[in-house]
């Protein structure tokens, strides 16, 4: 039984284990948890008490997710050639909002970029030409959590970079511009 | 500048969030079911109710006239009897801003009577009478300057302005003279200036000449206009009762409004409410202009039938009532209304905005049917487009769009569909705009359209028939 | 081998509202007002009164569409593109100056919204010419997406047919700004820029209705280092970049977010390139340095980048002309150069454009082969504390800072035309904040009043020691958040110690009777963007009596004049690495053709002690290489190679040195206030000269380093603002 018990607190999103303080002994943990804030007791399915050790891990894997420990490296079966991995900086970045225009909508993501290689005007037709099979890949995140773990499973080099573009929220006031005692009274229009 | 009731009830909900709990919005209606009268008859007026007794001019303008009239008398005594006797004396009177907004003028002071938060105060009285049709103001300053100036002093003091100023139109060239004798002379006599009239009280009047814009007719503008800068009307709110003149706490009222002041408190609040109908009391000056026998402006009673007061004082329509076509009612920014309308309807503020149109300045224009009525409401529309100020879209890009179209209307150069898309884009303008400019450029066009559509349809079939389709076909 | 070491990178929060080095000061956490609660779209926000309707939308991610309002620039509300319904209103009300009231609700997708925002956008397209594709704002324009997204699906300006549409003419405001004013839509940003921002009240309307124009009244041109701003600002075509036009279009162009180093500011900038060629630069956003701005040297030098090139190596040849060599050539002969010469007879110079990495490499270069004569070209005073103590040669106070102050102290400095956006923070602080600022130096233009305290340096001598009974001592005293600024120009005189040393004593008199313990007073203001990172690897600030011993000496793009020809012994060989031919190169004896800011990742570190990198744009011209790779393929022919093969061991070896040349994007607060004003104290000797700037008037400020002396941009600037002063407006 105990030895059910502790499987279940290591192993958590099973009911067991968000029902534990009403069915643990130990005062420790129930001062955690406030008991007002339990509209009735928890219920505790039998199955689970009864469980062997082995069975609860054996469920486990099957409805819940997998979560591996070891770092995947899928880079050598990527197909992506060895010095693009190895010789290369990937640039974690929120698009900067364009100066030339309001709007803010497309740059509410993360992106990664490769590092600028060199780029020329093939004197055929005028057009650029480069060769880098990276430079137009910019893949889109939402997260920098999930570019880095792309990056890291891609076996690139990255780098975050944080833009400064927070403010504080100072309340705009029209009537600033006619106030009698404030400089920022304005004088054309 | 002509504004509609709509406009007006949006004001005061905004006054009220901004300036803070009006409890006299409670008073003013009990006043108003209190003076619910049965009265059914308005108008004529009796001379001995006349306020602007010398609106001819045939007795003598200055200070010697005017206190023969009864200017100037007991002044100090109502200074004395205090700030809110005097807001009260207004509320009770029921007098609406003569401007053409109608917005109360008692609540109006009274918004003015906050605690000081240390900056002064300042009275201004729109004397830049640009509406066209309008001519009731230039008339007080010409023949009554000391009514004007007796009642800066008198709503100085009941909203505890330290000076005022009288924004008066460029054009007004000999009006703004006489006004300016009569300042000097009110502070020769010591009844402006300081300690004015001996009640303790000082007060400045200042005259500040216009350059001829009809948008610094609008109280922001006006306001920006004294300042210095381009008459440029500014948003609401602030309200100029909290950031106004040089950034302090102002009120704008119109020449009438502030020239009746001081009748009303002498002759008491019932007095002036005993006149017209409930919330449209008192006595207007009426501006008759157009095709009528005898143009002319004249004093009458609130609420007094249209059709009456056009046959009483100005002769009647030429070639008789049944020659009218339509009546711009309220100066130019307003809406037309046809004949059949103007048969029975009462000049007050809530007679004509069920007529779809507005009080506005009370200057009304009369159009006989030898009139080329499109004609007539696209040089209005000429007008707005060239005074716009061009500081906000619809107005500026708006209302020159129309001006091209009606002009095309005039000549029938036009699809018969364009009405509708006049019609649509007046509505884009009106109410989208800063000020109300847009608005009053927006309603002649809404009233003709309303009115005078078939007119419009029958230009356009006889362009067709004559130089075949029009160019503006193409694009339907 | 990651550079950026992992901690640090994920200990910045990752997201838009990271929390900013700007603190908040005692004074200012006063007790906020009630937070009142309005809906947007029925999604309840709570926003501090006073907020506009636009304001709050924004916080639950609601974007107004609008023209005429800025979030910089004080509100007009004259476009009525933000128009929106609130709830029992009649009338939509414009969002963008409406305050919110509690319990207001408001519709910014109804149909009377859409209606509204229909109709304007109708309006404003009336009298807008169709002229997209010759226009350089299409694709970036505000006009074109707004009537994608809110105007009507088709046209109905039948005018069109019959008087068409209203026609401009354009104005001349300078060889920077291109104007079309017939697309000008009226929304006055520029104007409000021009006079809040700028501090040129230079624009403005005439006319009115639809003959209103934007412009400057009679034909002048805009006397400003900001003016470029105002063609980001267009919301449409009416004013865009004249060297840029008709060059590309948005789309076609790559943008590669960088560091500009024109000035000590170190502004954040994105580099659109195209076909390996800079076509233009623009701002990037950053709140604690440049926000949205950027200056016109910054901005429009770029095409000083392709003109006076070095795009080869060179040898003098035996009648000292320099001629084309192979890398091998003039490796070898740089190395030899180096190698025999006795080491107290090297000396380096390091100049205003040279990157952290290559300086580490030099450094370490010459310390191997037995020299410390590693000096940058600008002064700096070695005594007491010297460059010992990083607090005596940076802004402390930190650039977003300055806009809190209460009272700023400029000492020797023209801030507007030596680091124009913190001229611009300070005018900030001085429109917005009330701050006042005061002057000792040569009267110049600031763009905002001042008090001027004269131009003696005994003056500061004065207010150090407290006996001065001018206005800005009280004034100073009583500061609550107080800011002397002193410009690295004086440093350079015989006095500069001394007024070093008596600016510090001011300035730590100051902060230690303040009551906000954080905030820190005293401020050098560098004029290079190289200089705080040679102080911080150890360079010596200056060379001087060195060169007249030198048998060789090597230049890292030092442009400045320092180094002439008449100073050196004639034997000199002078070994120039750097990307211009300009004063460096033209002594030179062997040149290595290196790598502009635009064309290597590099670390630069601001004039407040921030390092910030540049990434490649482009790739350097010709056979020019990156700079650090230069030096360290030097060392190995030398015989002493430099332990490091990428750049990432580059800069550990800078870490190494201090990490806070690695610490991208971040500040440290200084300490050791008080151990640099005890080594001071010594030198506070008496002051007797004048305090000079070098760049007084406009005109000095465009063409002040190699890039921008070989952009015809920035030569065409001179030129129109020399003409401009003689015109009668």
């Amino acid at each position: 039984m105990f030895k059910a018990l502790s499987a279940t607190t290591r192993l958590s999103r099973t009911t067991l284990s968000r029902a534990l303080p009403s069915f643990s002994t130990s005062s420790a943990r129930l001062a955690i948890e406030d008991p007002f804030s339990k509209k009735e007791a928890p219920i505790i399915d039998n199955e689970t008490v009864l469980a062997l050790p082995e069975e609860i891990k054996e469920k486990t894997v099957h409805d819940a997710t997998i979560s591996v420990s070891t770092k995947v490296d899928v880079s050598p079966i990527t197909g992506v050639p060895e010095e693009h991995i190895k010789t290369r900086r990937v640039r974690i970045y929120q698009q900067p909002k364009n100066a030339m225009q309001s709007g803010t909508s497309n740059i509410h993501h993360w992106e990664m970029e490769f590092d600028t290689r060199q780029r020329w005007e093939n004197p055929l037709m005028g057009w650029t030409s480069t060769g880098d099979p990276l430079s137009n890949m910019k893949v889109q995140f939402a997260t920098p959590d999930e570019a880095i773990e792309h990056c890291e499973k891609n076996g690139l080099i990255w780098y975050l970079d944080v833009p400064k573009v927070q403010k504080e929220l100072k309340p705009k006031n029209y009537g600033l511009n006619f106030s009698w005692n404030r400089r920022t009274r304005v004088s054309t229009k | 500048m002509a504004g509609a009731l709509a406009r007006i009830i949006q004001g005061t909900k905004n006054n009220l969030g901004i300036i803070g709990p009006l409890a006299t919005i409670n008073n003013g209606s009990v006043r108003f079911q209190q003076t619910e009268s049965t009265k059914t008859k308005f108008g004529p007026l009796a001379d001995s109710d006349r306020i602007f007794t010398n609106l001819y001019g045939r007795h003598d303008w200055r200070l010697k006239g005017a206190l023969r009239r009864g200017d100037w008398y007991m002044t100090k005594e109502i200074m004395l009897k205090g700030v809110d006797w005097i807001v009260n004396e207004l509320k009770t009177s029921g007098l609406r801003g003569r401007g053409g907004a109608g917005f109360p003028t008692g609540m109006k002071w009274s918004f003015m009577n906050k605690p000081s938060d240390g900056r002064p105060k300042y009275l201004v009285v729109n004397a830049d009478e640009g509406e066209p049709g309008t001519c009731k103001d230039r008339e007080i300053m010409r023949h009554d300057p000391h009514k004007l100036v007796e009642g800066c002093l008198i709503a100085g003091k009941a909203m505890g302005a330290q000076a005022a100023y009288i924004y008066i139109r460029g054009e007004f060239y000999n009006e703004a003279s006489n006004l300016q004798v009569a300042i000097a002379e009110a502070y020769q006599a010591g009844l402006i200036g300081k300690n004015a009239c001996g009640s303790g009280y000082d007060f400045d009047v200042f005259v500040h000449r216009g350059a001829g814009a009809y948008i610094c007719g609008e109280e922001t503008a006006l306001i920006e206009s004294i300042e210095g800068k381009q008459g440029k009307p500014r948003l609401k709110p602030p309200f100029p009762a909290d950031v106004g003149l040089f950034g302090c706490p102002t009120t704008v009222n119109n020449v009438e409004t502030i020239a009746v002041a001081p009748s009303i408190c002498r002759r008491g609040g019932k007095w002036f409410a005993s006149f017209g109908r409930p919330r449209n009391s008192g006595t207007k000056l009426f501006n008759i202009s157009g095709h009528v026998n005898t143009p002319c402006t004249v004093e009458e009673e609130m609420s007094i039938p249209l059709k009456e007061l056009i046959e009483r004082h100005a002769g009647g329509v030429t070639g008789g009532w049944d020659n009218l076509l339509a009546i711009i009612p309220g100066g130019s920014s307003t809406p037309l209304i046809p004949k059949d309308v103007c048969e029975t309807v009462l000049m007050d503020f809530d007679g004509l905005v069920a007529a779809q149109t507005s009080l506005g300045t009370a200057a009304i224009i009369v159009m006989d049917k030898s009139t080329d009525i499109v004609k007539a409401i696209a040089r209005l529309i000429m007008f707005y487009k060239h005074e716009s100020c061009g500081q906000c879209t619809p107005c500026r890009e708006g209302v020159s769009w129309m001006n091209k179209m009606i002009y095309r209307f005039v000549d029938g150069n036009a699809s018969p569909k364009e009405i509708d898309m006049l019609w649509e884009i007046s509505k884009q303008i009106e109410g989208h705009t800063i000020c109300a400019l847009g608005d009053g450029a927006a309603w002649p066009v809404q009233g003709l359209i309303r009115h005078f559509r078939p007119e419009l349809e029958r230009r356009m079939q006889a362009y067709a028939q004559q130089h075949g389709p029009s160019r503006a076909e193409r694009l339907y | 081998m990651l550079r950026q070491p992992l901690s640090r990178a994920l200990a910045l929060s990752p997201s838009r509202v990271a929390p900013l080095g700007i603190r908040k000061f005692a004074d200012q956490v006063q007790a906020q007002p009630d937070k009142i609660e309005v809906f947007i779209d029925d999604k309840p926000v709570y926003v501090p009164p006073g907020t506009t309707i636009l304001q709050a939308a924004a916080q639950v991610g609601v974007e107004i569409p609008r023209f005429c309002y800025h979030e910089r620039l004080a509100v007009a509300g004259n476009c009525r593109m933000c128009l929106v319904e609130v709830e029992k209103s009649p009338k939509p009300a414009a969002a963008c100056a409406m305050p919110v009231m509690k319990g207001m609700r408001v519709k910014t997708d109804s149909d009377l919204t859409r209606k509204a925002r229909e109709g304007v956008m109708e309006f404003l397209l009336v009298n807008h010419p169709l002229d997209c594709p010759i226009c350089d704002q299409g694709g970036e324009c505000d006009l074109q997406d707004q009537s994608m997204a809110f105007g009507s699906d088709k046209s109905r300006f039948t005018d069109i047919h019959f008087s068409g549409k209203r026609a401009v003419e354009d104005k001349d405001v300078g060889p920077l700004i291109k104007t079309i004013m017939t697309r000008c839509i009226h929304c006055t940003r520029c104007i409000r820029f021009a006079s809040e921002v700028a501090g040129v009240d230079d624009f403005g309307t005439t006319g009115r209705g639809t003959e209103m124009q934007v412009g400057t009244y009679v034909e002048k041109m805009f006397l400003s280092e900001l003016s470029g701003n105002i063609i980001d600002l267009c919301p449409v075509g009416a004013l865009t970049s004249k060297p840029y036009s008709f060059a590309a279009r948005p789309w076609e162009t790559r943008r590669i977010d960088s560091v500009d180093v024109l000035d000590p500011l170190g502004s954040n900038i994105v580099v659109a390139t195209r076909t390996n060629e800079v076509l233009r630069i623009l701002p990037r956003t950053n709140e604690e340095i440049n926000e949205e701005w950027l200056s016109d040297k910054s901005r429009f030098a770029c095409d000083g980048l392709k003109r006076q090139r070095l795009v080869t190596p060179m040898l003098a040849d035996s009648r000292g002309n320099l001629t084309p060599v192979e890398w091998e050539d003039a490796v070898v002969a740089a190395a030899r150069a180096l190698r025999d010469c006795p080491p107290d007879k090297l000396v380096a110079v390091a100049g205003e454009l040279a990157d952290a990495e290559s300086l580490i490499a030099l450094k370490d270069l010459f310390n191997r082969l037995g020299s410390e004569n590693v000096c940058t070209e600008q002064y700096f005073p070695l005594e007491g504390a010297g460059t010992d103590l990083r607090s005596s040669y940076l802004l402390n106070t930190k650039i977003a800072n300055v806009e809190d102050a209460d009272f700023v102290l400029l000492i020797g400095t023209n801030v507007r035309f030596e680091a124009p956006l913190l001229n611009a923070r300070i005018r900030k602080a001085f429109v917005h904040k009330e701050t006042d600022i005061a002057l000792i130096g040569p009267q110049v233009d600031l763009t905002y009043d001042y008090m001027h305290v004269g131009d003696s340096a005994s003056v500061v001598k004065d207010l150090a020691s407290g006996t001065s009974s001018h206005e800005v001592m009280k004034r100073l005293e009583n500061a609550k958040r107080p800011v002397v600024i002193l410009g690295a120009d004086q440093l350079k005189t015989p006095e500069g110690a001394a007024l070093l040393a008596y600016t510090q004593e001011l300035a730590l008199r100051l902060q230690d009777k303040l009551v906000d313990k954080e905030w820190k007073v005293l401020n050098v203001l560098q004029r290079t963007a190289s200089q705080v990172a040679a102080l911080d690897l150890g360079y010596r600030a200056g060379a001087g009596a060195q060169l007249a011993a030198a048998r060789v000496v090597y230049l890292l793009g030092a442009d400045a004049g320092l180094v002439t020809r008449e100073a050196l012994p004639k034997d000199c060989v002078v070994i120039y690495q750097g990307h211009h031919g300009d004063a460096g190169a033209a002594i030179a004896d062997v040149v290595l053709p290196g790598a502009a800011y635009t064309e290597k990742r590099a670390t630069y570190v601001n004039a407040e002690g921030r390092a910030q990198q540049t990434w490649p744009a482009v790739t350097p011209p010709g056979k020019a290489r990156e700079d650090w790779k230069i030096i360290r393929a030097l060392s190995e022919v030398v015989g002493s190679r430099l332990p490091y093969d990428n750049i990432d061991e580059v800069r550990t070896r800078l870490s190494e040195v201090s990490p806070a040349l690695v610490a991208y994007g971040e500040v440290q607060d200084n300490n050791y206030f008080a151990q640099a004003r005890m080594l001071s104290q010594s030198l506070q000797k008496p002051v007797s000269g004048k305090l000079d700037v070098q760049l007084k008037k406009l005109e000095d400020y465009f063409m002040t380093d190699s890039i921008s002396r070989a952009s015809p941009t920035m030569a065409k600037c001179v030129q129109a603002v020399l003409k401009q002063k003689q015109s009668p407006y």
